[in-house]
């Protein structure tokens, strides 16, 4: 069975974590994918780790493509980008692919959705400044929400803007693939940008900051909560919640635990009800005291126990033990394509599955074979 | 106003807390008449799960993450109403549902019913866990998946433990994100078979797909990531520096071309000490620079110390160099790069008073995005039932 974008021909000229994100993500439901590299090739693949050759981002974010090389120095292959563009759906193009002779006005083709990817959006005084995932983080404010203020910023280990963006990207290209298809309008451009990604992702805050009864809630107060570490137990840490616990669970998660002590302390007396897991109010305050009782515990007790007493207790994990996690593999979260354990595609469709069409190519793999076909259609049509 | 991508799309919106109606929110952004149901009666304090802090008594939760909607009053449990959902589903292009696994199919809302009375419907169910596995049926909202997930395992102070995003809203986000690309992807699909379908996305499988590279990198060496402060894992130098007049700067080179420019640029400045980066071996390519990364950092770090930072980002900027530096919500709110992209908007909502949020994070320029104020919970109920009576009354009768 084909999937959902079965037929839909999609031209990515963009490289790094962004585009090529989004360009997989259309391959696995369904799409033709063909990715053009400069010579040197998409600078992702020299990054660190590598992976017999190419890095592992390469490998993790480039299946479900084929891979060509074009030299847009060389006024062949700047045509041949061209024609390739002209006769696709969608492209998906960062700095790249910003070359005058490839933008959306100069191809002229009224069908193409044009989905550029930057870092700050089309308008503004920064419209044309360099992008990383790093300056994105700093300025969308991302890492306010880790470290400790005045300490060195901390950013998200995960690229959060260049993936947000993405996703955004993935929303924008069908939505317009449906304005054209099913509406009847034209093919347009459209643009996403890591910053304004970054920032819609953060609009809970917004709002929040906008005019709140009380100066309370973690959304205000991840601006300067400590870091948070989960709850250490005698082996793992784990993250847990009162929320769902009556006064009742409480007092027998106390016991439960053995650690009657902890009733002499009169300010967990006082703020235990809102004093545990990673948004409670006064978490830091009683952390050490709830850590003491764990000590005696492995987490996997200490889970037991919370969920025993109407409580919600989760093990914090590391990637290995992710990996590991029973759960993932019931739900098929990892999958191996051509020897590589990556992450599988997000959505379940039942009438038109997802699926990995292949590897991510090596540098210039369909460079032939796509130039072929281009030329076999420049034959038909002459 | 031009007509959004998804002008004539019509969404039933029966999602709960944030994954569900985040999702919706972006299909009413780019123009879905999306109706979000609510039980009649509600009580406001537990709307948005209640989530602190409140605006006017109702969480701020309630009101990020219904924007662009219509709001309907429907009791499913009561015939009746279901009767007129049912009308209202004939309508409807979509339907997106969070509840735990079996619980819209105990109000009559399951995909075998619901298709049965419109087989041309894209119905999208969310979950937490998944719909196999032993974690089915447990609860899953963002700040478990976060720590669940190993979102937290790649973050921290440098040399110190990994550390949790203290903004609890990331993975459910992602999640709706990743369901509203579900569901547009179902309507393409349908365009071409005409046939409607069920699609189920997961909060574990979309936390995960977000964190692709790292996962990945895992999997491929076995090794679990130390926390690098600032700096990236894949490419240095990417991390920011302390500049002489305190302020720091993130400076990014990802590629050969750019660690060419940043070390020209470094060169070229006003620096003193500097050995010539260029030229050393330790830095010639990527991997390299990574494995030497703590010498490599060691110099930087003096040279970007002697100069301030308003210095760098000239000096950065005109060679080329990726940088930028830490902004905060007071200075973002009225930025001209927010501003002029409406990237942070003021809207009205009908409870509420004027509120600021994120604006369409999309520029489509010939169908463009739209982002208005909440409704409050059954608002547009009248209207909406107005609008289904002159449709039944427009119908031919029926033939029995």
């Amino acid at each position: 069975m084909p999937g959902p974008l079965d037929g839909y021909r999609v031209v990515e000229i963009a490289e790094g974590v962004a585009g090529p994100y989004t360009a997989m993500s259309l391959g696995d439901a369904g799409a033709d994918v063909v990715k053009i590299e400069p010579p040197s090739g998409d600078r992702s693949r020299g990054w660190a780790p590598a992976l017999g050759g190419d890095s592992v981002v390469w490998k993790a974010l480039n299946r479900s493509k084929r891979g060509i090389i074009l030299d847009f120095a060389d006024d062949s292959d700047l045509n041949a980008a061209s024609q390739l563009l002209r006769q696709a759906d969608v492209a998906v193009v960062d700095k790249v692919g910003l070359l005058p002779e490839l933008s959306w006005d100069a191809l002229g083709a009224e069908q193409l959705v044009y989905c550029a990817l930057s870092g700050w959006g089309p308008r503004g005084p920064w419209a044309e400044r360099e992008t990383s995932e790093l300056a994105a983080q700093l300025a969308g404010e991302a890492t306010l929400s880790l470290g400790s203020p005045g300490e060195p910023p901390v950013r998200l280990g995960t690229d959060a803007g260049s993936m947000y963006a993405a996703n955004y990207a993935i929303q924008g290209i069908c939505a317009a693939l449906y304005a054209r298809d099913v509406s009847g309008r034209s093919g347009q451009r459209l643009e996403v940008s890591l910053f304004g990604s970054l920032l819609a992702m953060r609009s809970t805050l917004w709002v929040a900051l906008s005019n709140p009864d009380e100066w309370w809630g973690f959304h205000l107060d991840s601006y300067e909560k400590p870091p948070d570490h989960g709850y250490q137990c005698a082996d793992l840490p784990i993250y847990f919640s009162l929320a769902r616990m009556g006064d009742a669970g409480v007092e027998r998660l106390i016991d439960e635990l053995e650690m009657g002590w902890v009733r002499d302390d009169a300010q967990f007396e006082a703020l235990k009800r809102d004093g545990a897991g990673g948004a409670g109010r006064y978490a830091h305050e009683l952390k050490h005291l709830w850590e003491q009782g764990f000590a005696a515990w492995s987490a996997a007790e200490v889970i037991e126990k919370v969920e025993r007493c109407g409580g919600w207790a989760f093990p914090m994990h590391d990637y290995a033990r992710l990996a590991a996690d029973p759960q993932v593999a019931a739900v098929d979260a990892i999958v191996e394509v051509d020897g590589v354990r990556q992450v599988a595609p997000p959505w379940d469709f039942d009438g038109t599955p997802t699926g990995i069409r292949r590897p991510a190519p090596t540098l210039g793999e369909h460079t032939a074979e796509v130039l072929a076909e281009l030329e076999q259609q420049a034959r038909a049509t002459l | 106003m031009a007509a959004g991508p998804l002008d004539g799309v019509r969404v039933f919106d029966m999602t709960l807390w944030m994954v569900g109606p985040w999702a919706s929110m972006q299909l009413g952004a780019l123009g879905a008449d999306v109706i979000h149901i609510e039980q009649p009666g509600v009580d406001p304090r537990t709307l948005g799960a209640g989530v602190p802090p409140a605006i006017d008594g109702t969480s701020i939760g309630y009101i990020t993450w219904n924007m662009n909607k219509r709001g309907l009053f429907l009791d499913l449990k009561s015939e009746a109403d279901r009767e007129t959902a049912y009308q209202l589903l004939e309508t409807c292009d979509a339907l997106l549902v969070n509840m735990r696994p079996g619980a819209a199919e105990r109000l009559g809302m399951g995909y075998e019913q619901v298709r049965a009375a419109n087989p041309r419907i894209v119905y999208t169910t969310i979950t937490g866990w998944g719909e196999v596995g032993p974690m089915r049926d447990r609860p899953g909202a963002d700040v478990q998946c976060q720590y669940f997930t190993g979102f937290w395992s790649t973050n921290g102070a440098r040399g110190g433990r990994p550390e949790v995003y203290r903004h609890f809203t990331q993975m459910d986000a992602t999640t709706g994100n990743v369901a509203a690309q579900a569901v547009l992807m179902g309507l393409l699909a349908r365009h071409r078979s005409g046939e409607g379908q069920r699609i189920h996305v997961g909060m574990l499988r979309a936390g995960m797909a977000l964190q692709s590279a790292r996962i990945a990198e895992h999997l491929a060496t076995g090794e679990l990531h130390e926390p690098l402060g600032s700096a990236g894992f894949a490419a240095a130098p990417d991390q920011a520096f302390r500049c002489r007049d305190g302020r720091w700067i993130g400076v990014s080179a990802t590629s050969e071309a750019e660690w060419r420019r940043l070390a020209g640029a470094l060169e070229a400045s006003e620096t003193v000490g500097l050995p010539r980066l260029a030229e050393d071996a330790r830095f010639a390519v990527n991997r390299e620079r990574v494995r030497h990364r703590d010498a490599l950092a060691a110099l930087l770090e003096q040279a970007f110390a002697q100069l301030p930072r308003d210095y760098w980002l000239l000096r950065l900027g005109d060679a080329g160099v990726p940088c930028g530096y830490p902004l905060t919500w007071d200075v973002l709110r009225e930025h001209a790069q927010v501003l002029e992209n409406g990237y942070i908007r003021e809207v009205l909502t009908s409870g509420w008073g004027r509120v600021q949020t994120g604006g369409p994070p999309w520029t489509l320029e010939r169908t463009s995005a739209r982002w208005f104020g909440t409704p409050l919970p059954g608002e547009h109920t009248g209207e909406i039932l107005d609008e289904l009576g002159s449709r039944a009354a427009a119908l031919p009768a029926a033939a029995d």
